[in-house]
C-alpha cells in the first residue's frame, strides 16, 4: 500500500486503494443520496402503494371466493338437510299411513268374522233347538209306543185290554223306578 | 503482458465532466459523471423501469408481476414485518429501496466491464450515515428525549448502568462505520479475489504455452484457476444479495430498537 497523502492521480492507480482517494467523495456520496431519494419517492409515491393494493385486492378477492364458497357449500348443505327431512317425513307418513289401512283392514277383518262367528252362531242354536224339540217329540212317541205296546201285550197275555189312564199310570209308575 | 493491476477496476473516471456545483453547507461540489455516477444513474433506471413493467394489478400475476411482489413480500414480511413488527409498514419504502439499491448496485459491479459503486468506502459510507441519520431522526420523532433510554437498559443498577452506558454508546455510534464497512470490504474483496484468479487464469496459461517441460503444468493451473473464478463468481452474486439483504436487515434492527423503544428492547 503505497502511502496517503500524495493520493496518486488516475491513469497510474498501482498501489493505494483509488477509495481513499477523497477527491472523488463529495460527488459520489452527492449522486448516491440524490438516487436514493428519487428511487424512493418513486418507490413510496408510486410503485408500493400500487404493489400492496394489488396484494390487498388479490387477498380480498381469494377470501370473497372463498367466502361465496362457504356460502354455496353452506346452502347446499341446507337444502340437502332439507330434502333429507322431507324425505324421512314422507317415509313416516307412507309407514303411518301403511299401519292404518293395516289395522282397519284388521278391524273389518274382525268385525265381520266376528258377525260369521254370531251368525253361525244362531244357526247352531236354531239347529240345537229344533233337534231338542224333534228328540222331545221323537221322545214322546216313545211313550205313546211304548203304551201301545203294553197295551197290546197285556191284551195278549191276559186277554183284558188295558184301559188307558191304567196304562199311563205304569208307565209313569216305571219311568220312577 | 498487462501488467496486474487488481485496484485499477476502483478508479473514477470523468466520462461527462460537469461545472462543480455548490452544495448548502458543503460549498462546491463537483458532480461530473463519473464511471460510479454513471452505473448508479443505470441501477436507478433499471429499478425504475423494472418496477414501472413490474407493478401491474392483475389479480392473476404474469411473471414480472410475481417477482416485484415476490420482493416486496420479502421485505415486508421478513424485513419490516418480521424485525420492526407491526410498526414497520411506515418504513417498508426506506428498506425497500435501500435493499433493492444496494443489491442492483452490487449486482451491476458484476457485470462484465462493469463499475462496483458499492465497493467505494464514499457510497457506502453515505448510504450507512443515510441510515443512521435516518434511525436518529425517527428516534427523536417517535420517542422525544426518551430516545436517550436506548443507552440507558432498564432495570440496571446504577454501577452497572455507568459501566454499561459508554458501552451502549460506543456501540451506537460505530454503527454507520460497521455497515459502510461491511458492504465495501465484502464488495472489494470479493473483486480483488476474482482478478487475480483471472490474471492467474492467463499469467499461467502464458506460462505453460511458452513453457516446455514442467512448465506445461500452468496450464494446469490456468484451468484450476478458471474453474475457482467460476465457483467464485456464482458466490458474488449470492454475496452481492447477501450483502444487500444484510444491510437492510441492520437498517430494520436499529430502526426497530428506536420505533419499539421500551417494549422488549
Amino acid at each position: 500500500m503505497a502511502g496517503l497523502p500524495p493520493a496518486p492521480p488516475p491513469a497510474g492507480g498501482s498501489g493505494g486503494l483509488p477509495q481513499f482517494d477523497v477527491s472523488n467523495w463529495p460527488g459520489q456520496m452527492v449522486w448516491i443520496l440524490i438516487i436514493f431519494a428519487v428511487l424512493y419517492a418513486f418507490m413510496a409515491w408510486i410503485i408500493l402503494p400500487r404493489i400492496s393494493k394489488t396484494i390487498d385486492a388479490r387477498e380480498d378477492a381469494i377470501s370473497g371466493d372463498i367466502g361465496e364458497a362457504r356460502r354455496l357449500r353452506d346452502q347446499a348443505q341446507a337444502e340437502a338437510e332439507q330434502a333429507a327431512q322431507e324425505v324421512a317425513q314422507a317415509r313416516a307418513q307412507g309407514l303411518r299411513l301403511a299401519a292404518q289401512a293395516q289395522a282397519e283392514a284388521k278391524a273389518k277383518a274382525a268385525a265381520r268374522q266376528a258377525e260369521e262367528e254370531a251368525k253361525l252362531n244362531d244357526l247352531v242354536l236354531a239347529a240345537e233347538a229344533r233337534i231338542a224339540e224333534a228328540r222331545s217329540e221323537a221322545m214322546a212317541h216313545v211313550r205313546t209306543i211304548a203304551q201301545d205296546a203294553a197295551g197290546a201285550m197285556v191284551e195278549r197275555l191276559t186277554g183284558v185290554a188295558a184301559s188307558g189312564p191304567e196304562l199311563t199310570r205304569a208307565l209313569t209308575a216305571h219311568d220312577a223306578a | 503482458m498487462a501488467a496486474i493491476e487488481p485496484m485499477e477496476q476502483f478508479l473514477v473516471r470523468k466520462i461527462a465532466p460537469l461545472p462543480p456545483v455548490v452544495v448548502p453547507g458543503l460549498g462546491p461540489v463537483d458532480l461530473s459523471i463519473t464511471n460510479s455516477v454513471l452505473v448508479m444513474l443505470i441501477a436507478a433506471a433499471v429499478l425504475m423501469l423494472f418496477f414501472l413493467a413490474a407493478a401491474r394489478r392483475q389479480v392473476v400475476p404474469g411473471r414480472m408481476q410475481a417477482a416485484a411482489e415476490m420482493i416486496y413480500g420479502m421485505v415486508d414480511n421478513v424485513l419490516t414485518g418480521g424485525i420492526i413488527g407491526d410498526k414497520g409498514r411506515a418504513y417498508l419504502p426506506f428498506i425497500f429501496t435501500l435493499f433493492l439499491l444496494i443489491a442492483c448496485l452490487n449486482v451491476l459491479g458484476l457485470a462484465p466491464g462493469g463499475f462496483s459503486v458499492t465497493a467505494q468506502l464514499a457510497v457506502t459510507s453515505a448510504l450507512a450515515v443515510m441510515t443512521f441519520l435516518t434511525v436518529i431522526i425517527v428516534g427523536f420523532v417517535l420517542n422525544g428525549l426518551s430516545f436517550f433510554k436506548l443507552f440507558m437498559p432498564s432495570g440496571m443498577p446504577l454501577p452497572m448502568a455507568l459501566l454499561i452506558m459508554p458501552i451502549e454508546l460506543i456501540s451506537f455510534f460505530v454503527r454507520p462505520l460497521t455497515l459502510a464497512m461491511r458492504l465495501f470490504g465484502n464488495m472489494l474483496g470479493g473483486h480483488v479475489v476474482t482478478y487475480m484468479f483471472a490474471s492467474f487464469v492467463v499469467g499461467l496459461g502464458l506460462f505453460g504455452l511458452e513453457g516446455a517441460g514442467i512448465a506445461k503444468l500452468g496450464l494446469l493451473g490456468s484451468g484450476v484457476s478458471f474453474a475457482l473464478i467460476v465457483a467464485l463468481m456464482t458466490l458474488e452474486f449470492v454475496v452481492a444479495f447477501l450483502q444487500a439483504f444484510v444491510f437492510a436487515a441492520l437498517a430494520c434492527v436499529y430502526l426497530n430498537e428506536v420505533v419499539n423503544l421500551g417494549h422488549g428492547h
